[in-house]
């Protein structure tokens, strides 16, 4: 069984997906992966890449699942961004 | 004429109720409490005084408060009192038991608002150094956890900007899903004193409130805006702003980010926020839109006042980012009379957001995830930290459900009653090998918990509260803890038999602490506060003695950064079966779930919740005046006794929250803020009808 009901995670990532939306296409995916990053427990993460491995996420936005590659590729705790709760910014 | 009891002591100390946190005299005779009366002398309520603080005092000696530890291994068995120590053994034994099996963030903690900021600290603390996890979470989850968010993303600081006295420079005041005439009624007689001196009030409600049209006290303009609508009536207010150019450039261009505001206005300027776009969506008269744009812009000193009425939405973050958006580009904030100001909930639930209460943020509102910030507290606590976030409450409750997290220390707060969707976290707390509550009764919560802590109530202790805004107050005990412990002692004992060694003589010695670790604390101990009669955070060598109003040269953050607000209609939408909108709010004399406020002479002036329903929608279901009605929604129902009334447009009904046997949470849906999970409390679409030919539902 999924740490937290596969369903309520899916439309967890995808409310924050809707908030990110408006912005530029980069910040969008970024801003995404932040909140995932900072704000998520690491086995709420690890739940929603299993399910996208399994399934391929068809249920999840499409900055979802670019977050989510950005933020497997990068890793550790040192490289989030500090104390900051919105999209990045240069 | 009754001649007046003689006190034999008098204790100055901080109200526990609302986040005003007004100063109070408790008189004492032979150590029992007589009576409360106004510190003249308090910064946050200049000798005022409402019903709950000056009568609601009693609760601490109720027949139902329960004074001894007590366990039992299952929520079946009856009872086993204890002593201390043996309950504390017990609760330890089981969460290292829990945790050796299940791993080390199979379990969790979560503070409560009603304690001291020392208390809250201290549970955070309990959480990082015994379980060895970030598993910590606050009240403020379910009420202005979108508080914290929104106005760090905007302003860089998660509370009010100003001090209350600063509403009496205001030239326009403007309330958004807040009543204080009735939810902080002290701060509400200072709105009504500045709206006598001539202020325009402003209100964005879907309800008719007290503060709208009472007494002294009348809205030059009310949107009565349909519930769950008001991202897209503050995007609205700023479509105008941007259209008629009523925004502040030079402000913006000194203070702001550029590059954000320029895709600000281009989102909230669209026309599909236009007053004549919004308004029939809204349920508004565009005109009224525009009329409050114009005023609000216009000032010259115009100040924002919230409450639940933004926070509790599916867009509860995003709608703070509007106010925080509407300041900095109309240029009010940084100076008295403006700003943006979130009124708090429960007396110290600001202090519950900045000790570090949360599975994210350690206290300052400062990441765990950064290692510098975490390294200064591995320092002071001589511990490796977890750096990874922790679980929010509702996820833990989530994991538990899916039998991922195993335990729980929860520090009076009541979830069962509280928290949204009840089955849902009656199934989680039923799957728990251990719940460990902390309460002064045997709450709807502590039913279902294995191990029972006696709490001490605020009268009972020594500390410091910290309220809506910013204002560190000294919390004086009063009497000596009924249970024997305050709460500080609990946790610290509890600590203890976790196998984190830690001592303090007093809680004077945790603020020490808090202060060697969090900036805006840094210049804060007993003695000053003692000296200045309270000290406003933040509190530092730049400001020795506190600061009233925030953000006068700078942002915390540098520049003020434009966050895009785009709206998203709630998935809760009135249908054919569920055709009317249900949000909830506070009446004057009751607090929150009552769990205190009952449990005094105060229910002579409300002793049950009511359902508010318009004529209209009352006649079409033959409902009067107190006829009893089922509620239910797709998730519950309830039964209420219905109040016709005016307050409320046809489609929209309200009650309050205030008593057990009502269930209000019974019909709230699991739905919740994108960024915080707070639950969206103000919008459950439901049907009511008579209670005799009440179908019973599924769910109920």
């Amino acid at each position: 069984m999924s740490f937290i009901e596969t369903e309520r995670l899916v439309t967890m990532a995808n409310q924050i997906a809707d908030f990110f939306a408006p912005y530029p296409s980069a910040r969008r995916i970024e801003g995404v992966r932040n909140h995932l990053r900072n704000y998520w427990d690491p086995r709420m993460r690890q739940a929603l890449y299993d399910h996208i491995d399994a399934t391929g996420g068809p249920e999840l936005r499409p900055h979802v699942l670019e977050a989510v590659a950005v933020l497997r590729e990068a890793a550790p705790a040192t490289e989030a961004k500090k104390a900051y709760a919105g999209p990045p910014r240069d | 004429m009754p001649i007046p009891v003689k006190p034999d002591r008098s204790v100055t100390t901080t109200c526990a109720y609302c986040g005003v946190g007004c100063g109070f005299k408790a008189e004492t005779v032979e150590g029992r409490v007589v009576r409360m009366i106004p510190w003249k002398e308090g910064k946050a309520n200049h000798g005022h005084s409402c019903i709950k603080g000056r009568f609601a005092f009693d609760y601490y000696q109720h027949p139902d408060r329960i004074t001894t530890p007590m366990i039992r291994k299952n929520v079946d068995d009856p009872w086993q009192e204890v002593d201390w120590d043996t309950a504390f053994a017990y609760a330890a034994g089981e969460f290292k038991r829990i945790q050796a099996e299940h791993g080390t963030t199979s379990v969790g903690a979560v503070s409560s608002s009603r304690c001291t900021n020392e208390e809250i600290f201290l549970m955070q603390k309990f959480a990082r150094v015994a379980l060895r996890n970030n598993n910590i979470d606050n009240c403020s989850r379910i009420c202005h956890s979108p508080t914290q968010f929104g106005l760090s993303a905007t302003l860089g600081a998660g509370a009010a900007s100003q001090h209350f006295d600063s509403i009496l420079q205001s030239d326009v005041v403007l309330v958004v899903g807040a009543n204080p005439t009735e939810g902080h009624p002290v701060f509400g007689s200072m709105m009504k004193r500045a709206v006598r001196r001539g202020a325009r009030l402003l209100v964005i409600d879907p309800r008719r409130t007290e503060t709208v049209d009472s007494p002294h006290c009348r809205a030059e303009v009310h949107l009565a805006l349909r519930p769950g609508t008001n991202v897209l009536v503050l995007n609205s207010v700023a479509h105008v702003i941007v259209r008629e150019r009523l925004y502040n450039e030079a402000f913006v261009r000194a203070r702001c980010d550029g590059d954000d505001f320029e895709l600000w206005m281009d989102l909230v300027g669209d026309d599909r926020y236009s007053p004549d776009v919004v308004g029939p969506e809204a349920g508004l008269d565009p005109d009224d839109i525009r009329r409050l744009a114009r005023i609000y812009a216009g000032g010259p000193n115009s100040t924002i006042y919230y409450g639940l009425g933004v926070t509790e939405h599916s867009q509860g973050s995003t709608g703070v980012m509007c106010l925080g958006n509407l300041t900095m580009a109309t240029g009010m904030v940084g100076r008295e009379g403006v700003g943006v100001n979130p009124l708090r909930g429960q007396g110290n639930v600001q202090g519950g957001s900045c000790l570090g209460s949360w599975p994210h943020m350690l206290t300052g509102y400062r990441f765990v995830t950064d290692d510098v910030v975490r390294g200064s507290f591995e320092d002071e606590w001589k511990i490796t930290l977890d750096s990874e976030p922790g679980l929010r409450l509702p996820n833990m409750f989530d994991a538990a459900v899916t039998g991922s997290f195993k335990a729980i220390y929860i520090q009076g707060e009541d979830p069962i009653q509280s928290d949204p969707n009840r089955h849902h976290v009656e199934a989680a707390l039923r799957s728990m090998e251990c719940v460990v509550v902390q309460d002064l009764y045997l709450s709807e919560t502590a039913k279902l918990a294995h191990v029972f802590f006696p709490g001490s109530s605020s009268l009972e202790k020594d500390g410091t509260f910290t309220n809506a805004e910013r204002r560190v107050s000294m919390v004086r005990k009063v009497i000596e803890p009924l249970g024997g412990l305050a709460d500080w002692q609990i946790t610290v004992g509890f600590m203890n038999a976790m196998g984190y060694e830690c001592h303090y003589d007093h809680p004077s010695e945790v603020l020490d602490e808090i202060a060697r670790t969090s900036p805006a604390y840094s210049g804060m101990s007993f003695d000053k506060i003692e000296a200045l009669g309270s000290v406003q955070w933040p509190c530092n060598t730049d400001a020795p003695e506190g600061t009233e109003v925030l953000h006068t040269v700078t942002f915390p953050r540098g520049k003020g950064s434009f966050m895009l607000t785009g709206y998203l209609p709630t998935s809760e939408r009135a249908t054919d079966q569920y055709p009317l909108l249900l949000t909830t709010g506070r009446i004057l004399s009751q607090y929150n779930v009552g769990t205190q406020t009952r449990r005094t002479a105060n229910v002579a002036w409300h002793d049950d919740d009511v359902l508010e329903i318009s004529a209209d929608d009352a006649a079409g279901r033959g409902l009067s005046s107190g006829d009893r009605a089922t509620i239910t929604s797709r998730y519950g129902s309830t039964e209420l006794t219905v109040s016709i009334s005016e307050r409320v447009n046809p489609g929209v009904v309200y009650t309050t929250f205030h008593f057990a046997h009502t269930m209000v949470n019974n019909l709230t849906s699991d739905l919740d803020d994108w960024a915080t999970n707070c639950p969206e409390y103000k919008v459950t679409a439901v049907d009511v009808v008579r209670a005799s030919i009440a179908q019973p539902v599924a769910g109920s």
